[in-house]
């Protein structure tokens, strides 16, 4: 049984309730489970490789300390915040950390952003863009005009960050300054982007695309028995989780 | 008229997909910045202020669209579309981010919508863009715990959000939109149909 097996407007549903169910429980050892169970989950049933699952954790980790520090440094109603906001690097934080509810806010804010990274993993790395969107065509009644126009235009992605590069390398060398924020090249790449749209809208109509929903499809994803209980499995562990788990 | 009329062209959801796909090629090159910015005041506890000054960027595909195509519902959808774009590039927190999107479009949009879809000029798109700022933080202040932070620290992000969006989808977007309406690129769009009011102001 792996994991890409569920079905993917399934999986997403469950994360996001997940996720909803999640903010509102302020359990440590609630998160660290959930982030646990969707790592061990995503290296043994699936087919994502660990290089990848490191290279897009690594990112949720720095934000996670980020979170901790924030949570540390300035928890509400806590002694150091009424201090000197400017004058708190010096203060031995540890310390007054330890004593107050600080430590336990910190750690409050980045397990639940690591659970929440844990889930939407759990779900990126699981799961095709194309089956994702041909699921939502099926199960969410998304309408194959806005289904196959989101494909094309991932499927463009590629293509744009190369041309942006280029646009960029094309203004540089007239001596026009052209940082990632430079109104210019984002111009040109708006005026690139809205004719590609409508070349690309041009060509796939010109194939016989109307966009309706009576057309044949070449897999169709169905929601089984074990999307239903991999979804009561994750939202009632978390419900008993809230129940049982102190901290 | 017929750009009016309530369904969506092919071209017309093309256009928004693929410009959200570029307004993300945008975000990357400003994650880049803020990572080093977020380098830098981590160790102060004030790392989620680094990426602040680019939070505008997020809500740029809805104030595009329905600056473009004025018609009811297209922040919203816009919004939700350029979520599930992030979420199909990889980004980490998954189909978490469909539901941020559905909130910033539905901030971008409220102001509009309280004007009849009418108004599109500075100060509606300037509210539109505080409106989406204080609604996504408190949208933070539940769901990613904020509330557990001092509200000094809430105040000063919440101040740096508002000016990169006021500066991103309040100023930016509309001035990038009348200049793509001059160029002629945007013909058969509402923007260029009714664009007197909102050219000079």
């Amino acid at each position: 049984m792996k994991l890409e097996k569920l079905n993917p407007s399934i999986k997403a549903i469950s994360v996001m309730a997940a996720a909803i169910m999640l903010s509102f429980a302020y359990l440590v050892s609630l998160n660290l489970i959930i982030f646990g169970s969707c790592v061990i989950l995503l290296l043994f049933f699936s087919d994502a490789r660990p290089v990848r699952i490191g290279k897009i954790l690594l990112p949720a980790l720095v934000a996670a300390f980020g979170f901790f520090m924030m949570g540390l440094l300035y928890a509400r109603g806590s002694s150091v915040t009424d201090a000197d906001l400017s004058t708190l690097s010096s203060v031995p934080y540890a310390v007054r950390a330890a004593m107050s509810q600080n430590l336990r806010t910190a750690l409050q804010l980045s397990t639940r952003l690591l659970a929440f990274a844990g889930l939407g993993i759990f779900f990126a790395l699981s799961t095709k863009g194309e089956d994702f969107i041909f699921s939502l065509m099926h199960q969410c009644r998304l309408s194959p005009k806005f289904a196959y126009s989101i494909l094309a235009a991932v499927n463009l992605m590629p293509h744009m960050v190369r041309e942006y590069g280029q646009v960029r390398t094309a203004f540089a060398v007239r001596g026009i300054p052209s940082g990632f924020l430079s109104l210019k090249p984002l111009f040109t790449m708006l005026v690139n982007s809205i004719r590609w749209s409508s070349s690309v809208a041009m060509s796939m109509e010109s194939k016989g695309f109307d966009g309706s929903r009576n057309r044949t499809y070449s897999q169709i994803p169905r929601v089984k028995w074990y999307d239903i209980v991999f979804a009561a499995v994750l939202l009632g562990g978390i419900a008993a989780g809230m129940f049982l788990l102190k901290y | 008229m017929n750009t009016q009329n309530k369904g969506w062209k092919l071209k017309d959801v093309l256009m928004i997909a693929i410009c959200s796909v570029l307004f993300g090629v945008l975000l990357l090159g400003a994650t880049y910045a803020g990572g080093i910015l977020y380098g830098l005041l981590a160790p102060a506890g004030m790392g989620s202020l680094g990426y602040e000054p680019f939070y505008g960027i997020y809500f740029m595909p809805a104030a595009f669209a329905i600056y473009v195509m004025r018609k009811p519902g297209t922040g919203v959808v816009t919004e939700i579309i350029a979520a599930v774009i992030e979420c199909l590039l990889g980004n980490y927190f998954g189909p978490i981010v469909i539901l941020s999107g559905v909130i910033q479009g539905f901030g971008i949009e409220l102001p509009i919508a309280l004007k009849g879809y009418k108004d599109f000029r500075r100060p509606v798109m300037i509210t539109s863009a505080v409106v989406c700022s204080v609604l996504t933080l408190i949208y933070n202040l539940f769901v990613s715990g904020y509330k557990m932070i001092a509200v000094p620290v809430l105040a000063l992000m919440l101040v740096v959000r508002i000016i990169s969006a006021i500066l991103f989808c309040g100023i930016i977007t509309p001035l990038l939109c009348d200049k793509l309406a001059k160029a002629g690129v945007l013909r058969g769009y509402a923007v260029s149909e009714g664009t007197d009011a909102s050219f000079e102001d």
